[in-house]
């Protein structure tokens, strides 16, 4: 008998051959190790870098501007922007409603996502970070890049674990070490970045500045002070000077064109994530805000989603000869592209008297629960190409020379008073390339309207209201609350369940 | 079948002779037939007239009366004893006593690697062979088994050509790897079941528990099916012929209640001035045409069947439906006085479907009854809305085909070296093709506008090769029998596919046959072209395996088995699993020798199985390239070296009971232990790992569960035979662990528009699964908007999405998506020539989400001008908000006469040719008992998810049953006709 097994077993090794036995699994259509690729820079029509960090840069294509993320959070619990619940469109649980009102709850839309997205920058960030072949300038990119992605965790959620080297756990951190940490990674990676223009997606002296200003001008928030410390307001200061002084930058005479399709390489732009429809794709606005016949007016390829507008009140905001006004927004009757016939919403709401034809007007209905598909005005500050994809070829930039201006007046009449001069000097160099006269008299209440206008769609709006005391403030179907209240969001219950390491404990808030 | 059809027809032929040749007998007998167990009489016992066709059957008294001929000899014969000869003589009583046959109760089932008599089983068994399965219109063999055994779920919602039948035995057996038991065909592991035709099948076996089961190890945890195909016979040394040829016809059994156009204009819609009837535009009367043909033949050492199958089948919905042709060979020779033994068979399937689109269905519920099929123009109606398109269109304008093709290969040998000492060798092939192609036209507004046309051709193959070489040793010690099996076991498998989609034709005129003429080749966008292909590792599971099965004065029974299994699918720590397995049975009643009790015995047995995942490289680091910033490779998702098998470990306690040779009843208990899920934890911390998310073992699952069998053979009632039976069977799982730091989980959202966050199931560590959870309806309020109970008494009523497992929140259980008891009741029913079928079967206790009524029955002031109302009795007067509730989550018990089919046997002359001639008819669904509103009060044991506008399906989840999705097929209702030719 054992003889006889033996001898079949015997046999069997010989049917089966090596493999009788041999029970490693060999992996035939996915890699198991990391490589450069033998192809770099394939597809790239408008440049950028061969210096094998897109790894990391790349996940700057997440959640910057498409929906349910950074983006979403940003954008949807500021005043500027709402996603109307449409009959039984858009309801999703109500966590744009809840978004919108302030009623923010560990669970709700968008955060989860931001999170994830920044935190998976960042790993990818201490992925390369770790390896000996980085270059000197490589790893200042990349410190950079990771700074800016605890900046926004920091501007979020504030207490966030400081993981730096890859797959290491880290305590959860208080905001103000958040701060700090950000705050000295840029300035060491300084020096070893360029001070000219940075090549394309990647970072410069220019951004760093430009985020150290930005993160200067609200430390007050960051370091939960009474009120602005002039030291911060120095640094601010400096920092912005230091972007403008550089002359690398300069304003476009043309605000649209900062944001076009074909907006590769403006001059105003500091550090920008460079989308491309075919390969860095990731920005969705066309889908996120356009009504579904809309498909018709831009021959878009797949049906868009009829979800982000503006509200009416901050469209009213801008003056009818501000330029940017028809730049950031669509409105009116719409029409099948290159034609004068309307477009057509053939189940249109029996109480809009545009009746069948598409007309988006700034006004809208209700927030819910029949908020009007055709109403509210639409984002067009990143202007759609005809015939696009879901994926669009604008840059977004994270970091531009607007802003700096902006943010050097903010610093210079804080520490100075609204009535400085230099102040109104930069913020009407903004308004003149927006076509409009002086400001007159500065005040904190216009200098935020005049950021709103200047940034929509930028996703700074939820960080401005919040620095200048508005973040409280009723609009439309939101509430009054504390300025000082939710002032972070919650951490999202996802996380907390998923720190099994070192734990996560919820904002004050929320608890 | 055959089986049934020669025994009914020597049955009935003996009838007719009898009543037809009467008048020539010369003696009238008559007497009372006894049973040697009690001296009672013997009803249904068959008394022949010997070397003649006259013949008769006893009455409920045992009591017979026969005129023969002189010098006649009577055989009496009766299942479960000993026939008996009589000679007349010139007697006119004659009374007889029929002896016992223990032996002739016996029966051989097929169990892994070879097969057992059935006494000996010590583990739970179900065979059903022919003459109990399912009839009529039944093109997927698990069909057959639907209902007939007890804790073997098997459910296809709608009878929807094109879909997959889920099959469950004994609840979830895994919530992440494959959850369709282990197919085993005529000893070869891993054939594909669609590769085998319903009419070639002879018996079923079902390895229900784990101590049964685990000798086939890793891929046994859902259970093992054994299937049994027809054989020839060894007996005649002639060839016979089957021929049958069905036609059967399908109706729609239940269309979902919606507002027609007036009822939509009086409610607020938008007149667009038609009245179209959509349900109808897009359903036809559904026909299937099955012809199958088998001859077969041997002498006493060589058998074959030789098969071939065709099926043609036309779904209710348009275009819906598939053609195949399915053919076998079987032969089976024993050579060097049968020692050596060869059995050879192989199968092919080829299987062209048009899959038409069920999302027409979808549309054609909700689309605007007022709109009409076209514009003016000739060109189809379509409002451009979200998830709204013209239903009609979706089918005229597009199509998606897919096509299978099916070999297999099978071939055992067993050699006997000594008398007691056997080696066999299985080895077996199978390949598989499948491709799939779809064309949406440049005008189609679903999928195809804007893109100029939409081409998408996939296709893979696959193959799997099995080699397993066994010895068998047998040895009788005086009282004590036993039986050694061990041997090795090598499975491989590999998949490789290519996928592309483009668009941008210059024309529709030749769909998708020439994608070099899309206009996105062009582009170099990868969203517009999109080239996909795949690779799998070459899949292996190497094994081990012993079993014991010892017998002790034949009457107390034990078998062991343990079988080491490793699969390259798994994390190298954790390669190898070892899958034990022991069993007790004892025949009690050997021992108590109970008066009219024929058995009485006593199982009991443990056993663990295994689970594999589907899916590859799930162990291993992966790597993504990305073409963004030039190209880039990052890692995607991380390692895991301890990734090991799911387990189940498997106790199952049962008895059988036979009682005076008519009675037969089983019951099982049983509990299970599955854990180590594979699953993908997509919650990992990502200060940690660079993404969320990796293959791990992660929870656990208790379930257990009773089941019951009852039969009662040959009830006479005058000339009637009426054989009853029953199987019943419930259970329940309860998930005892979970993803770490997940105590409770929301699923199932019902999708868009509106309700992408709204959850319907909740499962929670500790709690049952399948409660479908949410908030309780309690009234429209004055705005329309629904009103929900405080259930907490807090004074405040929270039901936002995000309290969905907030404690303090005011949801709870409203229902559960798995059936608490589910149970078949077959009649078999024969009258002279005709047989009679009639199987009811049912559940009890479960509850579905009924999704359309939960978007489109309120009527909603902002949203009927997109989309009609469903209109059922549970609709609430003055509410317009859609928000999932209690409302819409509504008990399905249900009764169905799901087959009933009647036979009739021609009467042939003896010297005819023609063996027999039988014309049946049979109705599936012929009616259903159900309060449920929707289509089909059916469980769905599987959540298909939602899509919408147009979207590709997400994957199933089988952790949230009881979900009716907005894309169900409809019911339909089907008569068989059919005529069966044996010569």
């Amino acid at each position: 008998m054992k003889y006889l097994l033996k001898y079949s077993l015997l046999s069997a090794l010989l049917v089966g051959g090596a493999s009788c036995t041999n029970l490693d699994e060999e992996i035939k259509d996915s890699y198991t190790k990391k490589f450069d690729p033998a192809n770099q820079g394939v597809g790239l029509t408008e440049g950028g870098p061969s210096d094998g960090l897109n790894g990391a840069f790349n996940t700057l294509l997440n959640g910057t501007a498409n929906h349910g993320s950074y983006f979403s959070a940003q954008e949807i619990s500021s005043d500027e922007a709402v996603i109307t619940q449409k009959g039984g469109d858009w309801n999703d649980g109500g966590i744009w409603l809840i978004m919108h009102k302030h009623q923010f709850t560990p669970t709700v839309g968008g955060i989860n996502g931001a999170w994830n997205d920044s935190y998976g920058g960042i790993f990818q960030c201490n992925d390369l970070l770790g390896q000996t072949s980085t270059s000197v300038a490589g790893k200042a990119q990349l410190r950079v890049l990771r700074a800016y992605y605890y900046w926004r965790l920091l501007d979020m959620f504030g207490r966030v674990k400081i993981v730096t080297v890859k797959g290491v756990d880290a305590p959860q951190a208080t905001r103000i070490e958040v701060y700090n940490f950000v705050e000295s990674e840029l300035k060491a990676a300084l020096p070893d970045l360029t001070s000219g223009k940075a090549e394309y997606g990647r970072v410069s002296q220019g951004a760093v500045n430009a985020l150290l200003a930005r993160l200067y001008v609200n430390a007050k928030v960051y370091k939960g002070l009474a009120a602005h410390d002039p030291a911060d307001l120095n640094n601010a200061i400096a920092a912005a000077d230091a972007v403008i002084n550089s002359g690398v930058y300069s304003l476009d005479p043309d605000y649209s064109k900062v944001f076009k399709w074909n907006n590769t390489g403006n001059p105003e732009h500091i550090f920008v994530v460079p989308f491309d429809a075919k390969t860095a794709q990731g920005m969705n606005f066309a889908q996120m805000t356009l009504h579904y016949p809309s498909q018709l007016t831009y021959k878009l390829a797949q049906q868009p989603w009829n979800g982000y507008s503006t509200m009416e009140e901050f469209y009213n905001s801008y003056d009818a000869a501000d330029k940017r006004k028809a730049a950031n927004f669509i409105v009116g009757p719409q029409f099948s592209l290159g034609t004068t016939t309307p477009i057509l919403d053939l189940a249109f709401d029996k109480g809009d008297e545009d009746g069948a034809p598409v007309n988006y007007t700034p006004k809208i209905n209700m927030l819910a629960p029949n908020g009007s598909r055709q109403a509210g005005a639409r984002l067009g500050k990143f202007a759609f190409k005809t015939g696009q994809t879901p994926n669009m070829d604008n840059d977004f930039p994270l970091l531009r020379y607007g802003e700096v201006l902006l943010n050097k007046a903010e610093a210079l009449a804080r520490k100075n008073g609204f009535g400085d001069g230099t102040a109104k000097t930069l913020v009407d160099q903004i308004r003149s390339r927006a076509g409009l006269g002086s400001i007159g008299t500065l005040s904190e209440g216009a200098m935020l309207a005049e950021r709103g206008r200047e940034l929509f769609q930028e996703s700074l709006r939820r960080t401005d209201l919040i620095r200048f005391g508005a973040w409280g403030n009723a609009w439309w179907e939101k509430g009054t609350h504390p300025a000082d209240k939710f002032i972070l969001f919650p951490i999202p219950s996802e996380q907390i369940a998923a720190a099994t390491g070192e734990k996560l404990t919820q904002n004050d808030d929320y608890k | 079948m055959t089986k049934l059809y020669l025994f009914v027809r020597r049955y009935l032929t003996v009838l007719i002779v009898c009543s037809s040749f009467a008048a020539f007998a010369q003696q009238a007998v008559s007497g009372k037939i006894t049973s040697s167990d009690d001296g009672s009489g013997i009803p249904g016992v068959n008394v022949l007239e010997k070397g003649t066709t006259n013949g008769t059957v006893s009455d409920a008294d045992g009591s017979y009366t026969i005129n023969v001929g002189s010098g006649a000899t009577l055989v009496f014969s009766f299942v479960g004893y000993t026939s008996q000869e009589a000679t007349v003589g010139s007697q006119t009583s004659l009374n007889v006593t029929l002896q016992s046959d223990v032996t002739s109760l016996s029966e051989v089932v097929v169990v892994g690697y070879g097969s057992q008599d059935k006494k000996e089983l010590t583990s739970s068994v179900v065979t059903v062979s022919t003459k109990d399965f399912n009839k009529g219109n039944i093109n997927d063999p698990s069909q057959l088994l639907q209902g007939k055994v007890a804790g073997l779920s098997i459910y296809n919602r709608g009878g929807d050509p094109n879909t997959a039948t889920i099959i469950r035995l004994r609840g979830l057996s895994t919530v992440g790897a494959n959850s369709q038991p282990l197919i085993v065909v005529d000893g070869i592991i891993g054939a594909s079941l669609d590769n085998v035709d319903p009419n070639d099948i002879e018996s079923t076996t079902v390895l229900k528990d784990g101590s049964g089961a685990a000798i086939y190890g890793s891929r046994a945890s859902s259970g093992v099916i054994l299937v049994t195909t027809k054989s020839g016979s060894n007996k005649s040394g002639s060839i016979s012929v089957d021929f049958n040829s069905q036609i059967a016809v399908s109706s729609i059994l239940n269309r979902q209640p919606i507002m027609t156009a007036g009822q939509y204009i009086a409610a607020g819609g938008n007149d667009l001035g038609d009245k179209t009837d959509w349900q109808d535009l897009v359903t036809r009367t559904g026909s299937t045409k099955v012809q199958n043909l088998g001859i077969s033949g041997g002498n006493e050492n060589t058998t074959f069947r030789i098969s071939a199958n065709l099926r043609n089948v036309e779904g209710i919905l348009k275009k819906s439906g598939f053609d195949q042709i399915n053919t076998r060979a079987r032969l089976t020779h024993k050579a060097l006085d049968g020692k050596l033994r060869f059995d050879i068979s192989t199968s092919f399937t080829n299987r062209n479907t048009d899959v038409s689109f069920n999302e027409a269905l979808r549309y054609a519920v909700l689309f605007n009854p007022t709109a009409p099929v076209k514009f003016a123009n000739g060109d189809y109606y379509q409002a451009i809305l979200f998830d709204n398109f013209n239903p009609v269109a979706i089918i005229d304008q597009n199509v998606s085909e897919r096509k299978r093709k099916t070999l297999n290969f099978g071939g055992q040998v067993s050699y006997d070296i000594l008398k007691n000492l056997s080696i066999n060798l299985n080895v077996g092939q199978q390949y598989e093709s499948f491709n799939g192609y779809e064309y949406y036209s440049r005008n189609s507004l679903f999928r195809g506008f804007n893109r100029g046309g939409l081409a998408r051709r996939g296709g893979a193959e696959s193959s799997f090769s099995l080699f397993e070489l066994y010895g068998k040793y047998s040895a009788n010690l005086g009282q004590v029998n036993l039986d050694l099996t061990g041997g090795y076991s090598y499975q491989q498998e590999q998949t490789d596919g290519l996928f592309v989609a483009l668009g941008n034709f210059p024309s529709d005129e030749l769909g998708y046959n020439a994608l070099q003429t899309s206009g996105d080749i062009l582009s170099g966008d990868p969203s517009l072209v999109q080239v996909s292909s795949f690779k799998t590792p070459i899949n292996k599971i190497i094994a081990f395996f012993g079993r014991v099965n010892l017998s002790y004065d034949n009457a107390i029974f034990l078998n062991a088995s343990v079988r080491s299994e490793g699969s390259t699918k798994l994390g190298i720590n954790n390669r190898t699993g070892i899958f034990p397995a022991v069993g007790l049975a004892v025949d009690l009643n050997k021992y108590l020798q109970l008066a009219k009790v024929d058995g009485l015995k006593l199982r009991a047995g443990w056993g663990i199985t295994g689970s594999l995942p589907n899916e590859t490289g799930i162990s291993k680091e992966q790597f993504n390239y990305a073409f963004a910033g030039g190209g880039a490779v990052t890692i995607g998702r991380a390692a895991n070296p301890d990734l090991k098998w799911e387990q189940k470990q498997e106790i199952n306690v049962g008895v059988d009971f036979r009682f005076a040779r008519r009675f037969e009843a089983s019951v099982d208990y049983y509990t299970r232990d599955i854990k180590d899920f594979i699953l993908l934890n997509d919650k990992l911390d990502l200060a940690v790992f660079p993404t969320n998310s990796r293959f791990e073992n992660l929870g656990s699952v208790r379930t257990s569960g009773i089941e019951m069998k009852l039969d009662y053979s040959d009830i006479q009632i005058g000339q009637v035979k009426w054989t009853p039976g029953i199987v019943l069977s419930r259970y329940s799982s309860t998930l005892e662990s979970y993803l770490p730091g997940v105590l409770a989980q929301a699923r199932a959202p019902l999708g868009a528009p509106g309700q992408s966050g709204v959850n319907q199931i909740r499962i929670a560590v500790g709690e049952e699964i399948g409660q479908i959870w949410g908030p309780v309806f309690d009234g429209a309020n004055a705005d329309g908007s629904a009103r929900f109970k405080d259930l907490n008494g807090d004074g405040a009523i929270k039901v936002t999405d995000q309290a969905f497992l907030d404690p303090t929140s005011d949801f709870q259980k409203l229902g559960s998506g798995i059936p608490s008891v589910e149970f078949g009741f077959s009649n078999k029913l024969t009258y002279k020539n005709w047989d009679l079928n009639v199987f009811f079967r049912g559940a009890l206790g479960h509850s579905l989400s009924n999704n359309f009524r939960a978007f489109y029955e309120p009527i909603d002031l902002g949203a009927i001008n997109s989309y009609n109302r469903i209109t059922t009795s549970k609709a609430v007067a003055g509410l317009t908000e859609s928000k999932f509730s209690s409302l819409y989550v509504e008990k399905a018990d249900f009764l169905k006469l799901d087959n009933m089919s009647i036979g009739y046997n021609v009467k042939l002359a003896s010297t005819s040719k023609v063996k027999n001639v039988r014309i049946y008819a049979a109705g599936q669904n012929i009616f259903v008992l159900t309060s449920y509103s929707g289509i089909d009060p059916e469980p769905v044991l599987v959540d298909q998810g939602a899509a919408d506008n147009g979207g590709f399906l997400p994957g199933p989840d089988p952790l949230s049953p009881g979900i009716d999705r907005r894309n169900a097929y409809f019911t339909s209702r089907t008569f068989t006709f059919g005529i069966s030719v044996g010569f």
